[in-house]
């Protein structure tokens, strides 16, 4: 197991190497000079060209990547341009935001589609089988921008349950206005999730030592949750796993729909101002967020199914 | 395979009575919830379209971050809220134009700064108006102050503000806005000179409590100040870009005032929700079609003139503002000396006179490029030039640019027609200043080039009398349009919608001056 977590992070970092170098070399690729957009129509000469060789433009593309790697080994991101504040004290205030909005639509989608998931495999084939079947496709059809806006028209506006904007202070707001977000972006993955719980459901309550346990005479619910659902739900953790680079980008529609703080918004900023400290500091944890938790999947994939470690 | 659960703790019925048990529980504290999103009764909610990072004046990159300097801050004069441009006293006790380079003000005497910055003095002034033109500042907002030379400090609350030169836009443009916040000396220096997130010493009716980067920023009542009392305990601003967002956030009552779409103006007409208010006011902005003059395709004066006369402005107005917005006549909006009451050129097309242009042009088969910013808006509008053009026989191809490539289009020799937009200050020479020869190729991307036109621009700074002003930016206009390179589109407008607990206090264009909000 050691072998395979050292294995797998050593996978991680190289993911994580080519990705930030691909984003590194991709904004500068993009038309528009960012000290003329970032500076304003009024900024003085001196000034643009102060900025340009603080921020190393002026050294060829290739010398700019490694300024900004050794930068980044001594934790140093640089510095906002409009704020003058570090670039990861902007990034890591944002980071939270992010987070809460990503594991709360994970926890609650999870949840529930765990358990419709294993409802219907229980039932197969039944009303309520083909109820979840209905609800869960239905669920995976709804685009979020759409279920964002009719949430917040429907419990914000005309309910007045939850709050419209904003991301809220201290924890049972930030529980409060992260009820509606988490919905809009989560509620896809819990058709998804169903489904994918109670194919696997069926599969693995056909198996021979799902038949053995029932020949012992355990306890039908004992079967189903103890020694069906741990294995039906392998493929749900690699599915989170990478289902954090989807709920990632799903934060950018919903920090803008919402109002949130967060990465997403702070990228999508960075990149139209051509913030390039901002932009590469959001990217590279942003990035580092998904590949830590594929990576993380994959080590409790292999912890929950010691043949995941042995897979070529 | 079915698989019996009857016999477990839960069943269907236990879980259906569960779940509603859950949901009802789950229901209650949010019913409650909404009771609480209710406003405190000394809480004003306003929303910014952007957050505010910079608390230096010298480095404020414009309105956002001045809505809330201008509440934190003092400066001599301060705008007058309503329908006309105008100012009215703030630190100044007194103010007076002695001749056209000095101007003498006097301190009122009970202004402090916070974190034992002390009163506010003549010197305080003095720094913050040199720091703004000093070359180790860098700020970017140094043509404000045109032509000053310094503040010379005549006592401990009096000064006189010297300038090179005439300069009108001193007191549009300089005292009463960004350049004109007073900052103070001791709490700057010991700062190292620069102001970061953190305001260092508040002068102000309001304080910034807090700050969260994105999310909100807080004011709230300075307990030391001295002058009118404001209205309200604390100012909450909501930073967001999205105006339907905005729009849902008021509807929701979490928001006391917002700006609104153009789109939604309509709907706002025949009432707003919550008992709110509708108040519509022109904008100072100017949107126009410019056509680059360096570019091969449009060296023909004719043509130009032809695609001129062939853009109906009332319909692309309809069109993409829903009405909610008027045609222009130039660069220079109404209510500002130097508008036209009419342009060379009708807001309604002339289809017949510009088939003739074209004719007369020689030009057959032309085939253009629209580049345009990637918003619903513009897209909307180049489709409606586009059908326009079509018409006289011009194929348009419409290039969407997302804002970072359409703003470094200033040195894109390519650029054929562009729509443009841009903001603009309460005072004439803020637009001219874009169009000067010495611009094309940064801010002038048509590339005119008008050495009568450039004359005016600096003559008409430093001209005082106000008629004459306003005619020589009518002159400007003038030529600007005979170049045949603008075809002036709209000012666009600032509609907001505000709660019934709010007297909102708005400049002319519809900007927020959050020190003199009143309660309703």
């Amino acid at each position: 197991m050691l072998i395979f977590t050292l294995k797998r992070f050593a996978l991680a970092a190289l993911i994580l190497f080519v990705a930030v170098t691909l984003m590194f070399l991709m904004i500068r690729a993009v038309p528009g000079d960012p000290v003329q957009i970032m500076l304003g129509p009024r900024a003085t000469p001196e000034l643009q060209a102060r900025l340009t060789a603080e921020l190393a433009l002026d050294q060829p593309i290739f010398r700019q990547l490694i300024i900004f790697y050794g930068n980044m080994l001594q934790g140093d991101l640089g510095t906002d341009v409009f704020s003058g504040r570090a670039v990861t004290q902007i990034v890591f205030q944002q980071l939270p935001f992010t987070l809460e909005l990503i594991f709360g639509s994970i926890i609650w989608s999870a949840g529930l589609g765990i358990f419709l998931g294993a409802y219907a495999a229980s039932y197969p084939n039944t009303l309520i089988d083909r109820m979840v079947a209905i609800a869960s496709v239905s669920f995976v059809a709804a685009p979020a921008f759409v279920v964002a806006l009719l949430s917040l028209l429907l419990f914000a506006v005309h309910l007045r349950w939850f709050p419209a904007i904003g991301a809220g202070n201290g924890f049972w707001d930030r529980m409060e206005h992260l009820v509606l977000p988490s919905f809009a972006i989560g509620l896809s993955w819990v058709g998804y999730i169903a489904r994918l719980v109670r194919a696997s459901m069926l599969e693995v309550l056909g198996e021979h030592h799902i038949r053995t346990a029932r020949a012992f005479g355990l306890a039908e619910r004992r079967v189903v949750l103890v020694y069906a659902l741990r294995i039906a739900i392998l493929p749900v953790v690699t599915v989170i796993g990478v289902g954090m680079g989807f709920l990632l980008s799903s934060a950018v529609f919903a920090e803008i729909v919402f109002a949130r703080p967060g990465l997403g918004k702070l990228v999508i900023d960075s990149i139209t101002t051509r913030n390039y400290p901002i932009f590469m500091g959001s990217v590279l944890v942003s990035t580092g967020l998904f590949v830590v938790s594929t990576a993380l999947a994959d080590l409790i994939n292999a912890w929950l199914d010691p043949r995941a470690r042995s897979a070529k | 395979m079915k698989i019996e659960w009857t016999k477990t703790p839960i069943g269907r019925r236990k879980f259906l009575k569960g779940a509603t048990a859950l949901g009802a529980t789950a229901a209650l504290p949010m019913g409650f919830g909404g009771s609480a999103l209710a406003q405190e009764s000394g809480t004003l909610r306003v929303r910014a379209y952007g957050d505010a990072p910079n608390m230096d004046p010298a480095h404020s990159v414009g309105v956002v971050e001045e809505e809330i300097h201008s509440s934190i801050y003092n400066k001599l004069v301060q705008y007058k809220p309503g329908s006309e441009w105008g100012w009215q006293l703030d630190a100044a006790s007194s103010i007076e134009q002695v001749d056209p380079t000095h101007i003498k003000f006097a301190l009122r005497d009970d202004i402090g700064f916070t974190n034992g910055h002390g009163a506010m003095t003549a010197e305080d002034v003095k720094f913050s108006f040199e720091r703004i033109i000093a070359d180790e500042t860098e700020s970017p907002n140094k043509p404000d102050m045109g032509p000053l030379s310094h503040v010379e400090v005549t006592g401990e609350r009096e000064g006189t503000i010297v300038l090179n030169e005439p300069f009108a836009p001193l007191w549009s443009i300089a005292l009463p806005y960004i350049t004109g916040n007073i900052v103070s000396k001791s709490a700057v220096e010991g700062a190292g000179g620069r102001i970061n997130s953190e305001p260092v010493a508040e002068s102000g009716p309001y304080l910034r409590a807090s700050w969260s980067p994105k999310a909100k920023t807080v004011l709230q009542r300075n307990p030391d100040w001295k002058g009118d009392a404001p209205a309200w305990d604390t100012i909450e601003i909501y930073p967001i870009d999205d105006e339907n967002t905005a729009e849902i956030a008021f509807e929701a009552g979490e928001l006391d005032l917002t700006r609104v779409s153009l789109g939604s103006v309509a709907r706002y007409r025949d009432g707003v929700p919550n008992g709110g208010t509708l108040v519509e006011n022109p904008s100072l902005f100017y949107v126009w079609l410019g056509m680059n003059l360096d570019h091969p395709k449009l060296q023909n004066q004719k043509l130009r003139q032809a695609i001129q006369h062939a853009i109906d402005v009332p319909t692309i107005l309809e069109a993409s503002y829903f009405g909610a917005a008027d045609p222009s006549t130039g660069i220079i909006a109404p209510g500002l000396a130097g508008n036209r009451a009419e342009g060379l050129v009708a807001a309604e097309a002339n289809v017949e006179k510009a088939m003739a242009l074209l004719a007369e042009s020689g030009e057959s088969n032309v085939t253009l490029t629209l580049d345009i910013l990637n918003k619903t808006t513009y897209t909307t509008m180049a489709q409606v030039i586009q059908a326009m053009l079509a018409q006289i026989g011009i194929a348009l191809e419409i290039n969407v640019l997302e804002s970072g490539a359409f703003w470094a289009s200033g040195d894109n020799e390519n650029l054929q027609l562009v729509l443009n937009r841009y903001s603009m200050a309460p005072d004439p020479s803020y637009a001219t200043a874009w169009f000067t020869s010495a611009q094309a190729g940064i801010w002038n991307w048509e590339r005119f080039r008008n050495e009568e036109f450039d004359a005016i621009h600096s003559a008409a700074s430093a001209e005082t009398d106000t008629a004459k002003r306003a005619t020589m930016y009518q002159r400007a206009q003038d030529l600007m349009e005979e170049s045949g390179a603008y075809r002036f589109i709209t000012h666009e407008a600032t509609p907001v919608i505000h709660s019934s607990r709010v007297i909102p206090a708005l400049r002319p264009d519809g900007l927020s001056l959050l020190r003199y909000f009143g309660k309703a």
